[in-house]
């Protein structure tokens, strides 16, 4: 989010009376990584279970109409419909929405108001569309928003809070996320030192099925990969660390992970750890496909020896080193050893930022896609603007032919039934080649 | 009759010899639950055939050339079966039975003699043909699968830096690694079946003369070739640039094989 884009936009009121739904004005007032620390996020951030409550509260605010809360840890969003009296087209939504804030929330106004950004219209379907399509997430791509939209749409669905004008702009939201999913390769590629390792792993071993992963010394970010390993498959993980007491720890901390992970996925029910004793680690290594070095040894563990032996023992099999110790536990001469890949901090950090690059690459044409959807969605709305006119103008024509086929239904009286709906054909086609000029006047005025 | 049971015991050794590809080979256990049956029926329909042989010809001992080659036939079966009577193992059977199937085969057939109609032979003939032509497929598809193997350990060892012109592969290694054994061992019985098939054919048309044209030898080499490449790939887990190595070795040969068609006096492409 731009500094530009933080600023409070109001639109003059002949080109905001021109965007107005047909049932009240869109306004979307919120704060997000980019305009508002930590401190304040945390304040406005809404539990899954109050999230109904508050949705139900907001909806229930004077004037407005329809309510969504989207409540996710980069951003809070209140995106309503409001009523679109003339004089309220000039003023800015936002005190009224401070107003719920400082009731719901106990929040000074003065503490979140420099850090909201304000959206009507147009605009605001624009930025609904970027951030359901994770282009305005701090990593842009990542998954999850479109789900957490999802998420609070569902809620705000259930509360009663949308109908007839957010509905189908979350629809057109969803829609859009999908066609940016795959018409672009904005969310293709892992960003995340954890999820890089498990993509190159895949790179070799496909599968992760039945996979042997070994973890050497202790660490965040090793316990991070080694848990996405077990999501992907891996079944079976060895722990080493030079105090046994630590290796125990470590693998008792991965059972439980195991154990809570096999509540949902029960395919983690045939995983089980183990303790390798630290001086049987080079001796023992090569039972894993995948090994995650973190020690503090100031040496390296393994050496490029170590990597033909480990192949020798292993048949060839493919081995992985993922090695996120600084100073580094592999010799990076084991990658020329054929069949071991050996891959550093740096070496992650490499590929996970030309990922990172790839993707910027492909918001561009995301970009692309979202303004073409606004610009489809607006047309769409100024359609349903002049369909009510056209529809009375088409009546009323209707309403005039009948009458006067009617004056005239003694004169004709004496026509055959052939030559009755000849004229019947006939007095339509006029009507409809007379109207057709007004109507195509009124498209032009709504547009 | 005696050449009934004789064939009877050429096809079932036939059987064998394929059923124990997967059996040896592929680790597939179960297939010697056939190949082992298979060569005891046929040793026995063998012994039957060879035993009236020398009762309607009056001696005992083996003189005429199809005798001799019938009982050495019957004896490599036996030594097969005892084999795995003894170690329970049938990797032996891999070379022991083409053997026993092609001796018993020189004995059951003579040269000239009409024991297929002409639709039939052309049947034999075309299957000989595709399972051959399979066979060479096969391993064409294997040495590509190695070299993408290749590329894709290069680009995975490149890491971000060099090596980013090569290009992108979203197919594993272990998968691409796959698809080169499974081409080779789809390969061999193909390339077995269509040398048996073929084998049969020859020796119906040829006799054993056949067999000692310089083709068709090279022919035998190239099979010895192929199983030798499957089974150093299954036992050190051949991969990357020695199993490229070993592919293109066996295409090499592939390549004489095809040359040799021009310079054979038996087995040659008609000249257009």
């Amino acid at each position: 989010m731009s500094q530009s884009q933080r600023l409070t936009i109001v639109k003059p009121a002949s080109e905001a009376a021109a965007q107005c739904t047909r049932e009240g004005s869109l306004v979307l007032v919120g704060v997000n990584h980019t305009t508002a620390p930590l401190e304040v996020r945390e304040r406005l951030a809404i539990a899954a279970t109050r999230l109904p409550d508050a949705i139900r509260s907001l909806a229930h605010q004077p004037g407005i109409r329809e309510a969504l809360i989207l409540s996710t840890c980069n951003r809070v969003e209140f995106i309503t419909i409001q009523d679109h009296t003339q004089d309220r087209i000039h003023e800015s939504a936002t005190p009224t929405l401070l107003r719920f804030l400082h009731e719901y929330f106990a929040i000074p106004e003065a503490t979140v108001e420099p850090h909201l950004y304000e959206f009507r219209e147009r605009e605001a379907v624009r930025h609904l569309f970027r951030v359901a399509s994770s282009l305005d997430s701090m990593v842009v791509g990542e998954p999850q928003i479109l789900g957490q939209v999802k998420e609070s749409y569902s809620v705000a669905r259930e509360v009663g809070a949308v109908s007839t004008t957010l509905e189908p702009l979350l629809q057109r939201a969803f829609s859009v996320a999908k066609r940016v999913r795959s018409e672009t390769q904005i969310g293709s590629s892992s960003v995340s030192i954890a999820s890089v390792a498990v993509d190159l792993a895949r790179k070799i071993f496909g599968s992760l099925q039945g996979k042997t992963v070994l973890l050497v010394g202790a660490g965040k970010m090793s316990e991070l990969a080694a848990r996405h390993l077990i999501q992907q498959g891996a079944t079976s993980i060895l722990v080493a660390n030079r105090t046994q007491e630590k290796a125990a720890l470590i693998a008792g901390q991965i059972a439980d992970q195991i154990s809570v992970q096999i509540a949902s996925d029960p395919a983690a029910i045939g995983c089980t750890t183990e303790v390798i004793p630290f001086d049987q680690l080079q001796a023992q290594a090569g039972r894993a496909d995948i090994v995650i070095t973190s020690t503090g040894a100031e040496g390296h563990i393994f050496t490029r020896a170590h990597g033909q032996q480990f192949l020798s023992q292993r048949r060839n099999r493919p081995m992985f080193f993922i090695d996120i110790a600084v100073p580094r536990d592999v010799d990076p001469k084991m990658n020329q050893v054929e069949g071991c890949f050996v891959y550093d901090i740096d070496d992650l950090q490499q590929v996970a930022a030309a990922h990172l690059a790839d993707r910027s690459r492909e918001s561009a044409a995301a970009e692309d896609i979202v303004a073409s959807e606004v610009e489809k969605y607006h047309q769409h709305l100024q359609l349903l603007e002049a369909v009510p006119a056209i529809v009375a103008l088409q009546q009323s024509a209707e309403a005039m032919r009948q009458a006067e086929l009617a004056r005239s239904a003694k004169r004709l009286a004496g026509l055959t039934a052939e030559q009755q709906a000849a004229v019947d054909a006939l007095t339509r086609s006029l009507t409809a080649k007379l109207l057709h000029p007004q109507i195509v006047d009124l498209r032009k005025k709504s547009e | 009759m005696t050449l009934l049971w004789l064939r009877f015991a050429v096809l079932l050794y036939g059987v064998a010899a394929l059923a124990v590809l997967p059996a040896a080979l592929y680790d597939r256990p179960r297939w010697r639950l056939l190949a082992v049956p298979a060569t005891i029926s046929g040793a026995l329909f063998h012994f039957v055939s060879l035993a009236e042989t020398l009762n309607a010809a009056h001696h005992r001992l083996p003189v005429e050339t199809h005798e001799v080659q019938s009982l050495l036939a019957l004896i490599l079966a036996l030594s097969f079966l005892l084999v795995y009577a003894r170690y329970r193992s049938v990797s032996i059977g891999i070379f022991v039975l083409p053997m026993a199937f092609m001796l018993a085969m020189l004995a059951a057939f003579r040269p000239g003699e009409e024991t297929f109609s002409a639709p039939i032979r052309t049947g034999w003939i075309f299957l000989h043909i595709v399972l051959l032509l399979a066979a060479y497929a096969a391993l064409v598809v294997s040495l590509l699968a190695s070299l993408l193997y290749l590329i894709q350990e290069r680009r995975l060892k490149s890491k971000a830096g060099s090596h980013r012109w090569l290009p992108p592969l979203d197919t594993p290694l272990e998968t691409i690694d796959q698809i080169a054994l499974k081409a080779l061992l789809f390969g061999l019985p193909c390339m077995t079946a269509g040398l048996l098939i073929g084998s049969v054919i020859a020796a119906l048309s040829a006799g054993a003369k056949y067999f000692s044209d310089p083709k068709i030898l090279l022919t035998f080499v190239l099979w010895l070739a192929y199983i030798a490449m499957i089974f150093i790939r299954r036992a050190s887990g051949l991969r990357g640039r020695r199993a490229v190595y070993l592919s293109s070795f066996v295409v090499l040969v592939v390549l004489f094989v095809w040359a040799a068609n021009q310079f054979s006096a038996v087995h040659r492409f008609p000249t257009p």
